[in-house]
């Protein structure tokens, strides 16, 4: 019993980072229409941030994260993403194919190419009793900050002006545009709240892991991805689904599977969309999936 | 001049060439130079391979596949498990089966082993993934090449795991990876060419378009995704035997942005761009690997060792050519095609009616005879809890011509989808000469005989126009050469023949919507829906399109069902007028009947028009 509550929680955690990141993808998505690379990018710059400041109080250090994953998000926009805004998804899809190359090599180059390892607080590496359950600090964090992002994008998306300009956008761009809702301000706060949550998810993933390097944004985007694709293209939450779902069967996977074959985790987890699309093309949730209609 | 072909001689003659001359050029510079300077260049020749395998994929389909790279990394493993001597296996890879392990196979032998397997591969994952949309395609094969990548890192008995394999013969030559590079151009141009390469290009120019002339897209990106598969892994088999060694990082995120790099780079849609881009990347990649590692430019300034320096110059060059050169440096043309001149926007509808065709000309499929006609019964729809259609009930004959009229919101183009398979209805069937066919798709329903235009058109852009025609008898499976004969002739009776070459996307309107009803016509339909071909017409060419439907009509004897705002068009054309209103028959006769039908003169005629003036 306690045993099952605990691999619950482990899941759930992991399921709320997946999330988080699935949730970062969508956004921009559903402004842009741009399945976005460079997503890991904005995680793994971030965390190195962490790296960088690493004699700084952390909290300064955490803040200057969360400030560099909103400007380098807001700057690739500007710069690489505004021209090609009207260009169709495969060629949006390679032009950040191009901006996550660039980035994670400028840190190759300047930092360097293998990984770094990054003290983390000690608070953190520590687990907190709740009940009779023994729960990791850290995933008591993830599940907190999935919580209030949630309810803050809720609120924003349903509460605010710019979140009635970011819903009228995702439905129909263009005729968004026609009623006056300025096409660059909500797309480059789609952007900067989606640096922000990536931000959000490199700083965790640093204190999981205890390290960075160049490329450790890869895997969380693919898995950002592919909870997008479970979960149906363009809805929050599609993505959120998503990203329980496949947080979920990867802790589950990790917890039960014979010995020999946990270094293939990763390889099941990721053959799981396929299984879905062969059942459901349009996801689990989804009706929106990019296909051409009549 | 509109030849035979869909292209000229000359123009097929340099196409092929250039790229194989380019080839041969790459291959003598090598040969010409140091050893170390050959190894590159037979190393530039065996990704060249790689490139053609992602240009028969993305540069057709227009999708882009990031897993193509895990095709190339099965073939390597593959050929250079087969290859490996006994001795080393053992050491490498102790719990190889023993038929792998004992075999030390000729490298030729291992290469075309590893096409096979690879293409095998590509077929069995591509037949699940190519059923997603356009979207998800690309996501999937990047989930792909992970796993690839996972399970080749981590099978250490098998794989040798992440520090890789050693001791592989390096057999590939400067000589070999030209031929086999040869060959994949040949494999990449033929394909373009076929019909199966003519019905991708157009899923790439407008899938909905594509699913209306019988194409089914599923299909043709799995033949693609598996020719291109089997290419990636000549390259990555070739590739192995090129430098010896093999590790899972080889073939993976790194060489995935290098090679799309140099297919974007040099322009995707063509097997040019494909060699060019090749040539062009690998030579700044290399410069920029040489500067990698320190180096002093002019004077004073030197930069020290940089690794990753080569990987943001290919990020750079990708960015700006996404942002500024989209179609790449070929502009996605092959060598014997001109850039399009941007003429001015002439409609070029026949002065004159087109007269009865001679006869014994090349006629799409057998016209009339089977009884039935095309009937829609009891159909009806709600999007959201609204009514669109109730209880529809439509007749179309064999050889009559029917009016469609209502206002706008009536629910015409939604019973046209239905008919056309485009869209399920609620309840009710659709039948074909008796047979009940409701809920077949678009493709299957065209390959049977209904054709049907759009009220957007939906041309296929980046097709010559004789392309676009042609590819609509290619779409029910009518071989490359009867195919382009039909669309000859269909384009010589619209009026159309001297427009052949030139590209579809740049036609004025009205030629666009001419080209709509030949790209049907070429698929031989017994049954043609046509929605609003006359929308954006001035008056001349109404009377003009109206004298070529009559035309079509007598010539190709299929039933064409119209749906038209234009009541002249209308009244000229169709024995038999039926009128929606809010989703519901209001009335169907003759256009006299129609006109003098109250409810008719409430629901439609009575706001827009003037009663009797056309009477």
């Amino acid at each position: 019993m306690t045993e099952a509550a605990q691999s619950l929680i482990d899941a759930l955690a992991l399921g709320g980072l997946y999330a988080l990141i699935a949730i970062g993808v969508t956004l921009i998505y559903t402004v842009m229409g741009m399945m976005n690379f460079a997503q890991g990018e904005f995680i793994m710059l971030p965390a190195y941030i962490l790296y960088v400041l690493a004699g700084l109080p952390f909290a300064v250090a955490v803040g200057a994260a969360l400030a560099t994953g909103v400007a380098i998000a807001v700057l690739a926009e500007r710069v690489a993403f505004r021209p090609v805004r009207d260009a169709d998804l495969s060629a949006q899809l390679v032009t950040s194919l191009a901006v996550a190359t660039i980035l994670q090599n400028v840190v190759s180059a300047t930092v360097d190419a293998r990984a770094q390892s990054v003290a983390t607080p000690a608070l953190l590496s520590e687990s907190s009793q709740v009940g009779s359950l023994s729960v990791p600090n850290l995933e008591i964090l993830t599940l907190a900050l999935t919580a209030i992002v949630l309810g803050g994008l809720g609120w924003l998306l349903y509460r605010t002006r710019i979140g009635l300009e970011m819903r009228a956008a995702a439905e129909n761009f263009e005729m968004a545009r026609l009623l006056g809702v300025r096409a660059n301000r909500v797309i480059a706060i789609a952007f900067a709240i989606s640096g922000a949550l990536a931000a959000m998810v490199g700083v965790l993933l640093v204190m999981q892991t205890g390290q960075v390097s160049p490329t450790m944004g890869l895997t969380p985007v693919l898995v950002g991805f592919i909870a997008v694709v479970i979960g149906g293209f363009g809805r929050i939450s599609g993505a959120v689904v998503g990203g329980l779902v496949l947080g979920a069967l990867s802790s589950l996977l990790g917890a039960y599977l014979p010995d020999g074959l946990v270094p293939f985790r990763d390889a099941i987890v990721f053959s799981l969309p396929v299984a879905i699309l062969i059942v459901r093309p349009q996801g689990l949730l989804g009706a929106a999936t990019g296909e051409a209609r009549v | 001049m509109s030849g035979r072909g869909l292209r000229s001689p000359a123009s097929t003659a340099i196409s092929a060439l250039v790229p194989l001359v380019l080839v041969v050029l790459t291959a003598a510079l090598g040969a010409s130079g140091t050893p170390s300077f050959e190894d590159t260049v037979a190393m530039v020749l065996c990704n060249l391979i790689i490139v053609l395998g992602l240009q028969v994929f993305i540069g057709n389909s227009g999708v882009y596949s990031f897993g193509q790279l895990g095709f190339a990394a099965t073939g390597a493993y593959l050929a250079a498990l087969l290859t490996i001597p006994a001795a080393f296996t053992a050491l490498q890879t102790p719990e190889l089966p023993n038929l792998i392990a004992a075999a030390q196979l000729s490298p030729l032998l291992s290469v075309l082993i590893a096409a096979v397997a690879s293409g095998i591969l590509a077929a069995v994952v591509g037949w699940p993934l190519m059923r997603t949309s356009t979207l998800a395609i690309p996501i999937s094969t990047f989930a792909f090449l992970i796993v690839v990548y996972n399970v080749l890192a981590n099978w250490d008995p098998i794989t040798g795991g992440s520090s890789g394999l050693v001791s592989i013969p390096r057999t590939t030559s400067v000589t070999s990876a030209a031929i086999w590079a040869a060959v994949a151009v040949v494999v990449a141009i033929a394909f373009k060419w076929s019909a199966s390469g003519y019905r991708l290009q157009a899923t790439r120019e407008g899938e909905v378009a594509a699913r209306s002339i019988g194409i089914g897209v599923t299909r043709e990106r799995l033949i693609a995704f598996t020719i291109s598969g089997t290419l990636c892994g000549i390259g990555g088999a070739l590739e192995v035997h090129q430098s010896g060694v093999l590790s899972p990082d080889t073939f993976y995120f790194a060489a995935s942005v290098t090679t799309l790099t140099m297919l974007v780079v040099g322009g995707a849609r063509s097997v040019l761009g494909a060699v060019v881009g090749t040539l062009a990347v690998a030579t700044v990649n290399e410069l920029l690997r040489n500067l990698e590692e320190g180096a002093h430019l002019l004077g004073p300034i030197s930069i020290g060792e940089t690794p990753g320096l080569a990987a943001i110059g290919l990020g750079l060059i990708l960015l700006l050519t996404m942002v500024a050169l989209p179609q790449g440096l070929t502009g996605g043309r092959e060598a014997g095609e001109v850039e399009p001149v941007r003429r001015r926007l002439r409609s070029r509808f026949p002065s004159t009616s087109p007269a009865a065709p001679p006869p014994g000309r090349a006629r799409p499929r057998s016209a009339r005879g089977a009884a039935g006609g095309l009937r829609a019964e009891g159909i009806s729809l709600a999007f959201s809890g609204l009514h669109v259609l109730r209880e529809v009930e439509l007749a179309l004959p064999p050889g009559e011509a029917l009016g469609l009229i209502g206002p706008n919101g009536a629910g015409k183009t939604t019973l046209v989808n239905i008919l056309s398979g485009f869209q399920a209805p609620e309840s009710g069937s659709v039948l074909l000469d008796g047979e009940e066919v409701t809920g077949w798709s678009p493709a299957r329903l065209t390959r049977s005989g209904v054709g049907r235009t759009f009220q957007a058109g939906l041309p296929f852009a980046g097709l010559t126009v004789v392309e676009s025609v042609a590819v609509g008898a290619m779409g029910v499976g009518i071989g490359r050469g009867r195919a382009v004969d039909i669309a000859v002739d269909v384009l010589e009776r619209l009026g159309l023949g001297e427009e052949a070459q030139s590209p579809a996307g740049l036609q004025p309107p009205g030629n666009q919507r001419l080209l709509g009803i030949a790209r049907a016509l070429a698929t031989g339909p017994r049954y043609l829906l046509l929605d609003e071909p006359a929308a954006g017409l001035n008056d001349e060419e109404c009377r003009e399109l109206v004298a070529i439907l009559h035309g079509v009509i007598e010539d190709f004897g299929c039933a064409v069902l119209l749906i038209e705002h234009d009541m002249n068009v209308v009244m000229d054309l169709c024995s038999r007028v039926q009128v929606l209103d809010d989703g519901e028959t209001v009335a169907v006769g003759s256009p006299e009947e129609v006109q003098a039908d109250p409810a008719v003169v409430e629901a439609y005629l009575g706001t827009s028009y003037a009663v009797g003036a056309h009477a």
